[in-house]
Protein backbone atom coordinates (compact mmCIF):
# COMPACT_ATOMS: atom_id res chain seq x y z
CA UNK A 1 0.00 0.00 0.00
CA UNK A 2 2.95 2.57 1.09
CA UNK A 3 4.62 0.89 -1.82
CA UNK A 4 1.61 1.82 -4.31
CA UNK A 5 1.64 5.27 -2.88
CA UNK A 6 5.45 6.23 -3.11
CA UNK A 7 4.99 4.71 -6.73
CA UNK A 8 2.44 7.16 -7.65
CA UNK A 9 3.74 10.31 -6.28
CA UNK A 10 6.46 9.21 -7.73
CA UNK A 11 4.61 9.50 -10.83
CA UNK A 12 3.08 12.78 -10.29
CA UNK A 13 6.41 14.03 -9.76
CA UNK A 14 7.52 12.85 -13.12
CA UNK A 15 4.31 14.30 -14.80
CA UNK A 16 4.51 17.66 -13.24
CA UNK A 17 8.03 18.26 -14.76
CA UNK A 18 7.18 16.48 -18.31
CA UNK A 19 4.13 19.19 -18.32
CA UNK A 20 6.25 22.14 -17.36
CA UNK A 21 8.81 21.09 -20.14
CA UNK A 22 8.47 22.10 -23.66
CA UNK A 23 11.62 19.80 -25.02
CA UNK A 24 9.35 16.87 -23.50
CA UNK A 25 6.27 17.53 -24.90
CA UNK A 26 8.00 18.56 -28.19
CA UNK A 27 9.65 14.91 -28.05
CA UNK A 28 7.01 13.24 -26.77
CA UNK A 29 3.73 14.63 -28.21
CA UNK A 30 4.36 17.14 -31.05
CA UNK A 31 6.90 15.54 -32.75
CA UNK A 32 5.52 11.99 -34.03
CA UNK A 33 1.80 13.82 -34.58
CA UNK A 34 3.55 16.54 -36.79
CA UNK A 35 5.06 13.42 -38.59
CA UNK A 36 1.57 11.57 -38.62
CA UNK A 37 -0.22 14.13 -40.07
CA UNK A 38 2.62 15.55 -42.65
CA UNK A 39 3.92 11.59 -43.48
CA UNK A 40 -0.05 10.80 -44.13
CA UNK A 41 -1.05 13.58 -46.13
CA UNK A 42 2.37 12.95 -48.30
CA UNK A 43 1.32 8.76 -48.61
CA UNK A 44 -2.79 9.47 -48.60
CA UNK A 45 -2.34 9.16 -53.05
CA UNK A 46 -0.23 6.23 -53.14
CA UNK A 47 -2.87 3.90 -52.22
CA UNK A 48 -1.90 0.99 -50.31
CA UNK A 49 1.36 0.27 -48.69
CA UNK A 50 2.63 -3.45 -48.26
CA UNK A 51 3.60 -3.70 -44.93
CA UNK A 52 5.51 -6.21 -43.09
CA UNK A 53 1.82 -7.79 -41.46
CA UNK A 54 2.03 -9.34 -45.31
CA UNK A 55 -0.61 -7.49 -46.76
CA UNK A 56 -1.49 -4.01 -47.96
CA UNK A 57 -2.69 -1.24 -45.74
CA UNK A 58 -4.00 2.20 -45.85
CA UNK A 59 -1.12 4.91 -45.29
CA UNK A 60 -2.91 6.24 -42.87
CA UNK A 61 -3.26 2.82 -40.75
CA UNK A 62 0.60 2.47 -41.04
CA UNK A 63 1.52 5.85 -39.87
CA UNK A 64 -0.59 5.75 -37.34
CA UNK A 65 0.60 2.44 -35.34
CA UNK A 66 4.23 2.81 -36.76
CA UNK A 67 4.18 6.68 -35.58
CA UNK A 68 2.54 5.66 -32.09
CA UNK A 69 5.28 3.20 -31.78
CA UNK A 70 8.04 5.59 -32.91
CA UNK A 71 6.58 8.55 -30.13
CA UNK A 72 6.35 5.82 -27.74
CA UNK A 73 9.93 4.62 -28.02
CA UNK A 74 11.20 8.22 -28.65
CA UNK A 75 9.66 9.47 -25.25
CA UNK A 76 10.46 6.32 -23.26
CA UNK A 77 13.51 5.22 -23.76
CA UNK A 78 15.14 9.03 -24.30
CA UNK A 79 12.76 10.44 -21.39
CA UNK A 80 14.17 7.51 -19.03
CA UNK A 81 17.35 8.12 -20.00
CA UNK A 82 17.64 11.92 -19.21
CA UNK A 83 15.05 12.00 -16.62
CA UNK A 84 17.76 9.32 -14.45
CA UNK A 85 20.70 10.77 -15.87
CA UNK A 86 19.68 14.09 -14.83
CA UNK A 87 18.77 13.31 -11.18
CA UNK A 88 22.34 11.11 -10.90
CA UNK A 89 24.46 13.92 -11.94
CA UNK A 90 22.84 16.08 -10.03
CA UNK A 91 23.06 14.31 -6.97
CA UNK A 92 19.10 13.96 -6.95
CA UNK A 93 19.69 9.64 -6.99
CA UNK A 94 22.16 9.82 -4.01
CA UNK A 95 19.83 11.56 -2.01
CA UNK A 96 16.88 8.71 -3.10
CA UNK A 97 19.37 5.87 -2.16
CA UNK A 98 20.01 7.55 1.06
CA UNK A 99 16.77 7.98 2.01
CA UNK A 100 14.72 5.09 3.13
CA UNK A 101 12.78 5.06 -0.12
CA UNK A 102 12.26 1.42 -1.58
CA UNK A 103 14.21 1.81 -4.58
CA UNK A 104 11.47 -0.02 -6.87
CA UNK A 105 9.34 2.74 -6.12
CA UNK A 106 11.16 4.98 -7.69
CA UNK A 107 11.46 2.35 -10.88
CA UNK A 108 7.97 1.74 -11.05
CA UNK A 109 7.07 5.24 -10.74
CA UNK A 110 9.19 5.82 -14.02
CA UNK A 111 7.39 3.46 -15.53
CA UNK A 112 3.64 4.31 -14.50
CA UNK A 113 4.88 7.79 -15.72
CA UNK A 114 5.45 6.76 -19.23
CA UNK A 115 2.81 4.49 -19.69
CA UNK A 116 0.58 7.40 -18.60
CA UNK A 117 2.04 9.26 -20.89
CA UNK A 118 2.18 6.90 -23.64
CA UNK A 119 -1.36 6.29 -23.34
CA UNK A 120 -1.87 9.57 -23.68
CA UNK A 121 0.47 9.93 -27.20
CA UNK A 122 -2.28 6.73 -28.52
CA UNK A 123 -5.27 9.04 -27.47
CA UNK A 124 -3.91 11.97 -29.16
CA UNK A 125 -2.76 9.95 -32.57
CA UNK A 126 -5.45 7.77 -32.60
CA UNK A 127 -7.98 11.18 -32.48
CA UNK A 128 -5.84 12.75 -35.26
CA UNK A 129 -6.06 9.75 -37.39
CA UNK A 130 -9.53 9.07 -37.20
CA UNK A 131 -10.99 13.14 -36.96
CA UNK A 132 -8.59 14.30 -39.91
CA UNK A 133 -8.09 11.02 -42.00
CA UNK A 134 -11.14 9.37 -41.58
CA UNK A 135 -9.59 5.95 -40.23
CA UNK A 136 -11.79 3.51 -39.00
CA UNK A 137 -10.88 2.52 -35.75
CA UNK A 138 -12.65 -0.13 -33.53
CA UNK A 139 -12.41 0.38 -29.46
CA UNK A 140 -10.53 -3.24 -29.20
CA UNK A 141 -7.84 -2.00 -30.84
CA UNK A 142 -7.34 0.72 -28.84
CA UNK A 143 -7.47 -1.87 -25.76
CA UNK A 144 -5.04 -4.11 -27.54
CA UNK A 145 -2.89 -0.28 -28.23
CA UNK A 146 -2.56 0.19 -24.69
CA UNK A 147 -1.50 -3.47 -23.99
CA UNK A 148 1.02 -3.08 -26.43
CA UNK A 149 2.27 0.56 -25.05
CA UNK A 150 2.39 -1.33 -21.20
CA UNK A 151 5.20 -3.72 -23.20
CA UNK A 152 7.00 -1.21 -24.88
CA UNK A 153 6.97 1.18 -22.12
CA UNK A 154 8.09 -2.09 -19.69
CA UNK A 155 10.82 -2.39 -22.36
CA UNK A 156 11.98 1.12 -23.46
CA UNK A 157 12.85 1.56 -19.83
CA UNK A 158 14.69 -1.35 -19.56
CA UNK A 159 17.16 -0.60 -22.42
CA UNK A 160 17.05 2.83 -21.00
CA UNK A 161 18.22 2.38 -17.56
CA UNK A 162 20.44 -0.54 -18.45
CA UNK A 163 22.49 2.40 -20.56
CA UNK A 164 22.54 4.99 -18.40
CA UNK A 165 25.96 4.17 -16.80
CA UNK A 166 27.52 4.72 -20.42
CA UNK A 167 25.69 8.29 -20.60
CA UNK A 168 27.30 10.57 -18.54
CA UNK A 169 25.17 13.75 -19.23
CA UNK A 170 21.78 14.29 -19.65
CA UNK A 171 22.76 16.09 -23.04
CA UNK A 172 24.15 13.19 -23.94
CA UNK A 173 21.16 11.40 -23.28
CA UNK A 174 18.42 13.46 -25.44
CA UNK A 175 20.57 13.08 -28.22
CA UNK A 176 21.63 9.02 -27.99
CA UNK A 177 17.89 8.73 -27.52
CA UNK A 178 16.65 10.25 -30.84
CA UNK A 179 19.50 9.33 -32.97
CA UNK A 180 18.77 5.43 -32.00
CA UNK A 181 14.66 5.90 -32.68
CA UNK A 182 15.06 7.79 -35.50
CA UNK A 183 18.16 4.90 -36.80
CA UNK A 184 15.60 1.99 -36.05
CA UNK A 185 12.48 4.02 -37.49
CA UNK A 186 13.75 3.59 -40.93
CA UNK A 187 14.71 0.35 -40.51
CA UNK A 188 11.92 -0.94 -38.60
CA UNK A 189 8.85 0.03 -41.58
CA UNK A 190 7.92 3.26 -39.73
CA UNK A 191 8.88 5.97 -41.76
CA UNK A 192 9.25 3.92 -45.05
CA UNK A 193 7.53 1.03 -46.07
CA UNK A 194 9.04 -2.48 -45.38
CA UNK A 195 8.84 -3.46 -48.96
CA UNK A 196 11.69 -0.48 -49.90
CA UNK A 197 14.26 -2.04 -47.78
CA UNK A 198 17.04 -4.39 -48.05
CA UNK A 199 15.81 -8.20 -47.05
CA UNK A 200 18.55 -8.61 -44.53
CA UNK A 201 18.42 -5.38 -42.90
CA UNK A 202 14.57 -6.33 -41.99
CA UNK A 203 15.77 -9.46 -40.80
CA UNK A 204 17.47 -7.66 -38.50
CA UNK A 205 15.42 -5.70 -37.44
CA UNK A 206 12.30 -8.19 -36.68
CA UNK A 207 14.87 -9.22 -33.81
CA UNK A 208 14.75 -5.28 -32.06
CA UNK A 209 12.27 -3.94 -30.29
CA UNK A 210 10.73 -0.79 -32.70
CA UNK A 211 9.54 -3.46 -35.61
CA UNK A 212 7.87 -5.99 -33.63
CA UNK A 213 6.10 -3.53 -31.62
CA UNK A 214 5.17 -0.86 -34.79
CA UNK A 215 4.08 -4.03 -36.94
CA UNK A 216 1.73 -4.96 -34.50
CA UNK A 217 0.33 -1.79 -33.95
CA UNK A 218 -0.27 -1.03 -36.97
CA UNK A 219 -1.49 -4.82 -37.10
CA UNK A 220 -3.90 -4.13 -34.42
CA UNK A 221 -5.23 -0.75 -36.43
CA UNK A 222 -5.66 -2.49 -39.74
CA UNK A 223 -7.46 -5.71 -38.94
CA UNK A 224 -11.04 -5.50 -39.41
CA UNK A 225 -12.16 -8.05 -36.95
CA UNK A 226 -10.99 -9.99 -33.83
CA UNK A 227 -8.09 -8.36 -31.62
CA UNK A 228 -5.04 -9.32 -34.22
CA UNK A 229 -2.85 -9.62 -31.21
CA UNK A 230 0.22 -11.37 -32.11
CA UNK A 231 2.59 -12.85 -30.01
CA UNK A 232 6.03 -12.20 -31.57
CA UNK A 233 6.26 -8.54 -29.63
CA UNK A 234 5.87 -9.98 -26.18
CA UNK A 235 8.67 -12.73 -26.79
CA UNK A 236 11.27 -9.73 -28.56
CA UNK A 237 10.25 -6.54 -26.62
CA UNK A 238 10.30 -9.27 -23.45
CA UNK A 239 13.17 -10.55 -23.83
CA UNK A 240 14.71 -6.59 -24.47
CA UNK A 241 12.78 -6.09 -21.21
CA UNK A 242 14.30 -8.30 -19.04
CA UNK A 243 17.89 -8.68 -20.71
CA UNK A 244 17.67 -4.79 -19.55
CA UNK A 245 16.51 -4.55 -16.07
CA UNK A 246 19.19 -7.66 -15.49
CA UNK A 247 21.84 -5.29 -17.32
CA UNK A 248 20.65 -2.68 -15.19
CA UNK A 249 21.02 -4.23 -12.32
CA UNK A 250 24.23 -4.64 -12.58
CA UNK A 251 25.43 -1.48 -14.38
CA UNK A 252 23.37 0.85 -12.26
CA UNK A 253 24.45 3.55 -10.22
CA UNK A 254 22.97 6.15 -7.85
CA UNK A 255 26.28 7.73 -7.70
CA UNK A 256 27.29 11.10 -9.62
CA UNK A 257 29.83 9.85 -12.71
CA UNK A 258 31.20 13.34 -12.61
CA UNK A 259 32.19 14.58 -9.51
CA UNK B 1 25.72 8.67 27.29
CA UNK B 2 25.09 6.64 23.98
CA UNK B 3 27.30 6.89 21.15
CA UNK B 4 25.62 7.30 17.89
CA UNK B 5 28.75 7.09 15.97
CA UNK B 6 31.65 5.06 16.79
CA UNK B 7 34.65 5.15 14.28
CA UNK B 8 37.88 3.14 14.61
CA UNK B 9 41.18 3.07 12.29
CA UNK B 10 39.44 4.72 9.53
CA UNK B 11 41.45 4.24 5.99
CA UNK B 12 40.58 5.09 2.71
CA UNK B 13 42.84 4.76 -0.09
CA UNK B 14 42.50 6.20 -3.65
CA UNK B 15 45.04 5.01 -5.73
CA UNK B 16 48.22 5.93 -4.39
CA UNK B 17 46.19 8.52 -2.27
CA UNK B 18 45.58 8.45 1.35
CA UNK B 19 42.54 10.25 1.58
CA UNK B 20 41.52 9.27 5.08
CA UNK B 21 44.59 7.95 7.24
CA UNK B 22 43.73 5.64 10.48
CA UNK B 23 41.08 8.12 11.59
CA UNK B 24 39.60 6.89 15.13
CA UNK B 25 36.28 8.96 16.65
CA UNK B 26 33.37 8.88 18.14
CA UNK B 27 30.37 11.61 18.60
CA UNK B 28 27.50 11.30 21.77
CA UNK B 29 23.92 11.39 21.19
CA UNK B 30 22.62 15.17 21.42
CA UNK B 31 26.31 16.46 20.16
CA UNK B 32 27.06 18.38 17.45
CA UNK B 33 30.70 17.31 16.27
CA UNK B 34 32.69 18.89 13.69
CA UNK B 35 35.21 17.79 10.94
CA UNK B 36 37.37 20.88 10.08
CA UNK B 37 39.97 20.98 7.40
CA UNK B 38 40.94 22.90 4.48
CA UNK B 39 39.73 21.15 1.08
CA UNK B 40 41.26 17.94 0.49
CA UNK B 41 41.87 17.21 3.57
CA UNK B 42 39.57 14.01 4.06
CA UNK B 43 36.52 16.08 5.23
CA UNK B 44 34.18 14.30 2.71
CA UNK B 45 35.72 11.03 1.92
CA UNK B 46 35.06 10.58 5.91
CA UNK B 47 31.78 11.58 5.85
CA UNK B 48 30.66 9.73 2.90
CA UNK B 49 31.99 6.43 4.71
CA UNK B 50 29.58 7.23 7.43
CA UNK B 51 26.74 7.71 5.15
CA UNK B 52 27.24 4.49 3.51
CA UNK B 53 28.49 6.22 0.05
CA UNK B 54 32.37 4.72 0.19
CA UNK B 55 33.50 1.63 1.80
CA UNK B 56 36.69 1.66 4.14
CA UNK B 57 39.77 0.19 2.90
CA UNK B 58 40.43 -0.51 6.52
CA UNK B 59 39.04 0.11 9.87
CA UNK B 60 35.37 0.10 11.23
CA UNK B 61 32.18 2.51 11.30
CA UNK B 62 29.14 2.07 13.33
CA UNK B 63 26.15 4.55 13.06
CA UNK B 64 23.52 4.09 15.13
CA UNK B 65 24.14 1.09 16.14
CA UNK B 66 24.96 -0.44 12.32
CA UNK B 67 27.51 -0.19 9.28
CA UNK B 68 26.34 2.39 6.84
CA UNK B 69 26.94 0.27 4.42
CA UNK B 70 24.73 -2.46 4.65
CA UNK B 71 21.96 0.62 6.21
CA UNK B 72 18.64 -0.45 5.67
CA UNK B 73 15.22 1.62 5.05
CA UNK B 74 14.90 1.73 8.93
CA UNK B 75 18.06 2.61 9.98
CA UNK B 76 18.22 5.61 6.44
CA UNK B 77 14.77 6.62 7.66
CA UNK B 78 16.90 7.74 11.24
CA UNK B 79 19.31 9.54 9.10
CA UNK B 80 19.65 12.84 7.31
CA UNK B 81 21.97 14.06 5.18
CA UNK B 82 22.61 17.91 3.83
CA UNK B 83 25.17 17.06 0.68
CA UNK B 84 28.26 18.93 -0.18
CA UNK B 85 27.02 19.49 -4.10
CA UNK B 86 23.38 18.61 -5.33
CA UNK B 87 20.77 20.67 -7.26
CA UNK B 88 17.35 19.33 -7.42
CA UNK B 89 14.86 19.29 -10.45
CA UNK B 90 14.54 22.78 -11.21
CA UNK B 91 10.80 22.78 -12.71
CA UNK B 92 9.24 21.57 -9.22
CA UNK B 93 8.33 24.10 -6.64
CA UNK B 94 10.27 24.10 -3.13
CA UNK B 95 7.25 22.67 -1.42
CA UNK B 96 7.01 20.11 -4.10
CA UNK B 97 10.43 19.39 -3.88
CA UNK B 98 10.18 18.71 -0.37
CA UNK B 99 6.78 17.03 0.15
CA UNK B 100 8.29 14.08 -2.41
CA UNK B 101 11.28 13.65 -0.38
CA UNK B 102 9.08 13.50 2.76
CA UNK B 103 7.13 10.87 1.73
CA UNK B 104 9.98 8.39 2.18
CA UNK B 105 9.83 9.12 5.98
CA UNK B 106 7.83 7.00 8.14
CA UNK B 107 7.45 10.10 10.26
CA UNK B 108 8.01 12.88 8.26
CA UNK B 109 8.08 16.66 9.91
CA UNK B 110 5.42 18.77 8.38
CA UNK B 111 6.47 20.33 5.33
CA UNK B 112 5.32 24.01 6.12
CA UNK B 113 6.79 23.37 9.49
CA UNK B 114 10.23 22.17 7.89
CA UNK B 115 9.85 25.37 4.84
CA UNK B 116 9.45 27.48 7.97
CA UNK B 117 12.22 26.16 10.31
CA UNK B 118 14.63 26.92 7.16
CA UNK B 119 13.24 30.55 6.05
CA UNK B 120 11.74 29.27 2.54
CA UNK B 121 7.98 29.85 3.56
CA UNK B 122 7.31 32.73 1.34
CA UNK B 123 9.37 30.39 -1.24
CA UNK B 124 7.08 27.68 -1.12
CA UNK B 125 5.18 27.88 -4.30
CA UNK B 126 8.50 29.20 -6.27
CA UNK B 127 10.30 26.68 -8.53
CA UNK B 128 14.06 25.11 -7.18
CA UNK B 129 15.46 26.80 -10.62
CA UNK B 130 14.43 30.23 -10.11
CA UNK B 131 16.10 30.00 -6.45
CA UNK B 132 19.62 31.65 -5.54
CA UNK B 133 22.46 30.02 -4.42
CA UNK B 134 21.64 30.69 -0.57
CA UNK B 135 18.03 29.20 -0.81
CA UNK B 136 18.53 26.52 -3.04
CA UNK B 137 21.34 25.48 0.14
CA UNK B 138 18.06 25.89 2.64
CA UNK B 139 16.32 23.41 0.59
CA UNK B 140 18.90 21.39 0.81
CA UNK B 141 19.26 21.66 4.93
CA UNK B 142 15.09 21.11 4.25
CA UNK B 143 15.70 17.89 2.63
CA UNK B 144 17.92 17.10 5.39
CA UNK B 145 15.43 17.16 8.48
CA UNK B 146 12.38 16.94 7.01
CA UNK B 147 12.58 12.98 7.30
CA UNK B 148 12.78 13.93 11.59
CA UNK B 149 16.65 12.48 11.61
CA UNK B 150 18.13 11.56 15.00
CA UNK B 151 21.41 12.15 13.26
CA UNK B 152 22.33 14.56 10.46
CA UNK B 153 24.91 15.12 8.15
CA UNK B 154 26.09 18.67 6.92
CA UNK B 155 28.94 18.40 4.40
CA UNK B 156 29.89 21.82 4.00
CA UNK B 157 26.39 23.52 4.57
CA UNK B 158 26.93 26.90 4.60
CA UNK B 159 29.66 27.26 1.38
CA UNK B 160 28.60 30.36 -0.63
CA UNK B 161 26.96 31.90 1.69
CA UNK B 162 26.57 35.67 2.41
CA UNK B 163 27.57 36.50 6.76
CA UNK B 164 23.69 37.07 6.61
CA UNK B 165 22.17 33.86 5.56
CA UNK B 166 25.24 31.93 7.43
CA UNK B 167 24.10 33.63 10.69
CA UNK B 168 20.38 32.13 9.87
CA UNK B 169 21.73 28.82 9.13
CA UNK B 170 23.13 28.99 12.93
CA UNK B 171 19.95 29.63 14.02
CA UNK B 172 18.79 26.61 12.32
CA UNK B 173 21.60 24.14 13.70
CA UNK B 174 20.21 26.12 17.27
CA UNK B 175 17.11 25.23 17.02
CA UNK B 176 17.51 21.65 15.87
CA UNK B 177 19.69 21.50 18.90
CA UNK B 178 17.20 22.14 21.20
CA UNK B 179 15.28 18.91 19.81
CA UNK B 180 17.97 16.36 20.59
CA UNK B 181 19.12 15.75 16.75
CA UNK B 182 22.90 14.49 16.95
CA UNK B 183 24.72 16.21 14.03
CA UNK B 184 27.93 15.99 12.43
CA UNK B 185 29.30 19.08 10.27
CA UNK B 186 31.83 19.79 8.25
CA UNK B 187 33.36 23.39 7.45
CA UNK B 188 36.11 25.22 6.69
CA UNK B 189 35.04 28.45 8.71
CA UNK B 190 36.73 28.56 11.84
CA UNK B 191 33.99 30.97 13.26
CA UNK B 192 31.21 28.67 12.20
CA UNK B 193 32.89 25.23 14.00
CA UNK B 194 33.58 27.38 17.50
CA UNK B 195 29.91 28.51 17.17
CA UNK B 196 28.22 25.80 16.79
CA UNK B 197 30.67 22.31 17.61
CA UNK B 198 30.23 21.00 21.25
CA UNK B 199 33.76 19.16 19.86
CA UNK B 200 35.73 19.24 17.15
CA UNK B 201 38.15 17.71 15.39
CA UNK B 202 40.88 19.19 13.10
CA UNK B 203 41.60 17.27 9.74
CA UNK B 204 44.84 17.73 7.84
CA UNK B 205 46.16 15.26 5.34
CA UNK B 206 43.56 12.53 5.78
CA UNK B 207 44.76 12.60 9.94
CA UNK B 208 42.99 14.21 12.97
CA UNK B 209 45.70 16.50 13.94
CA UNK B 210 43.84 17.59 17.07
CA UNK B 211 40.60 16.84 18.59
CA UNK B 212 38.55 17.98 21.09
CA UNK B 213 36.47 21.19 22.67
CA UNK B 214 37.13 24.30 20.46
CA UNK B 215 38.07 26.51 23.88
CA UNK B 216 40.08 23.08 25.46
CA UNK B 217 41.86 23.23 21.46
CA UNK B 218 41.67 27.21 21.86
CA UNK B 219 44.05 26.79 24.89
CA UNK B 220 46.40 24.05 24.05
CA UNK B 221 47.44 25.33 20.71
CA UNK B 222 46.91 28.86 20.72
CA UNK B 223 48.34 31.87 22.97
CA UNK B 224 47.18 35.12 23.72
CA UNK B 225 49.05 38.13 21.75
CA UNK B 226 49.43 41.56 22.17
CA UNK B 227 49.39 43.28 19.32
CA UNK B 228 50.32 47.37 18.54
CA UNK B 229 52.39 49.60 16.04
CA UNK B 230 55.99 50.96 16.23
CA UNK B 231 57.78 53.27 13.95
CA UNK B 232 59.68 50.85 11.26
CA UNK B 233 63.18 52.03 13.03
CA UNK B 234 62.44 50.17 16.42
CA UNK B 235 64.87 47.15 16.92
CA UNK B 236 62.39 44.20 17.92
CA UNK B 237 65.60 42.88 20.02
CA UNK B 238 65.62 45.70 22.16
CA UNK B 239 62.23 45.55 22.84
CA UNK B 240 61.41 41.98 23.66
CA UNK B 241 64.78 42.30 25.90
CA UNK B 242 62.86 45.11 27.87
CA UNK B 243 59.62 43.72 27.80
CA UNK B 244 60.38 40.21 28.53
CA UNK B 245 58.50 38.66 25.75
CA UNK B 246 58.78 36.59 22.51
CA UNK B 247 58.72 37.90 19.32
CA UNK B 248 56.71 36.47 16.81
CA UNK B 249 56.15 38.19 13.69
CA UNK B 250 56.48 41.95 12.47
CA UNK B 251 54.23 42.20 9.12
CA UNK B 252 53.26 46.12 7.39
CA UNK B 253 51.72 47.49 10.16
CA UNK B 254 51.61 45.29 13.19
CA UNK B 255 53.86 43.89 15.64
CA UNK B 256 53.24 40.59 18.02
CA UNK B 257 54.51 39.38 21.01
CA UNK B 258 53.91 36.41 22.96
CA UNK B 259 54.31 37.03 26.93
CA UNK B 260 54.18 33.97 29.46
CA UNK B 261 52.59 36.00 31.98
CA UNK B 262 50.53 38.65 30.21
CA UNK B 263 50.30 41.11 32.72
CA UNK B 264 54.02 41.54 33.68
CA UNK B 265 54.87 41.51 29.68
CA UNK B 266 52.21 44.81 29.47
CA UNK B 267 54.00 46.19 32.34
CA UNK B 268 57.11 46.63 31.14
CA UNK B 269 55.89 47.42 27.55
CA UNK B 270 54.31 50.53 28.77
CA UNK B 271 56.99 51.19 30.78
CA UNK B 272 59.32 51.44 27.91
CA UNK B 273 56.98 53.45 25.75
CA UNK B 274 56.96 55.99 28.63
CA UNK B 275 60.84 55.66 28.91
CA UNK B 276 61.55 55.74 25.31
CA UNK B 277 58.72 58.32 24.47
CA UNK B 278 57.85 55.30 21.92
CA UNK B 279 54.07 55.55 20.74
CA UNK B 280 52.15 52.08 20.58
CA UNK B 281 49.94 52.75 18.19
CA UNK B 282 46.59 49.98 18.29
CA UNK B 283 47.70 48.80 21.27
CA UNK B 284 45.63 45.31 22.02
CA UNK B 285 45.41 42.13 23.79
CA UNK B 286 44.34 39.49 21.18
CA UNK B 287 42.82 35.91 22.21
CA UNK B 288 43.71 33.33 20.68
CA UNK B 289 40.95 31.89 17.69
CA UNK B 290 40.27 28.86 16.46
CA UNK B 291 42.05 30.00 13.51
CA UNK B 292 44.84 29.94 15.08
CA UNK B 293 44.40 26.88 16.30
CA UNK B 294 43.69 25.36 12.39
CA UNK B 295 46.68 27.27 11.01
CA UNK B 296 48.63 25.92 14.13
CA UNK B 297 47.65 22.30 14.01
CA UNK B 298 48.12 22.05 10.49
CA UNK B 299 51.44 23.56 9.60
CA UNK B 300 52.70 21.40 12.50
CA UNK B 301 51.70 18.91 10.16
CA UNK B 302 53.54 19.44 7.49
Amino acid sequence: MRFARLCFLQAIYNLKAYLRSARTVVLGIIMPVGLLVILSWVFANQGKIAAAAGYPISAITFYAGGLTAYGLMLGTFTGVMVAVVSAREAGWLKRFRASPMPPGSYLSGQILFNVLISMGLVVVMMAIATLIYGMHLRLISVAVMFCYTMLGVFCFTAIALAITRLVTTPEMGSSVGPFVTITLSFTSGVFLPPDLLPHWLISVSNYLPLEPLAQSMQTALAISSGTGIMYRPFIVLGIWGVVGFVAARWTFTWQPLRR
Amino acid sequence: MTTVIEVNNLTRRFGRLTAVDDVSFSVNEGEIFGLLGENGAGKTTTIEMLEGFQKPDKGSVIVLGENPRHGHREWRDRIGLVLQESDFDPLHSVKETLTLFASFFSHPRDVDETLEMVGLTDKAKERVGRLSGGQKRRVDVALGIVGRPQLLFLDEPTTGFDPVARREFWQVIDDLRTTGTSMVLTTHYMEEAERLCDRLAIMAQGQIVAEGTSSALISAFGATTIRFEVPRDVEMSTLCAAAGAHFIRRDNVATVLLGDELEGVLFRLLTWSQSTGTALRHLEVVRPTLNDVFLGATRSDE
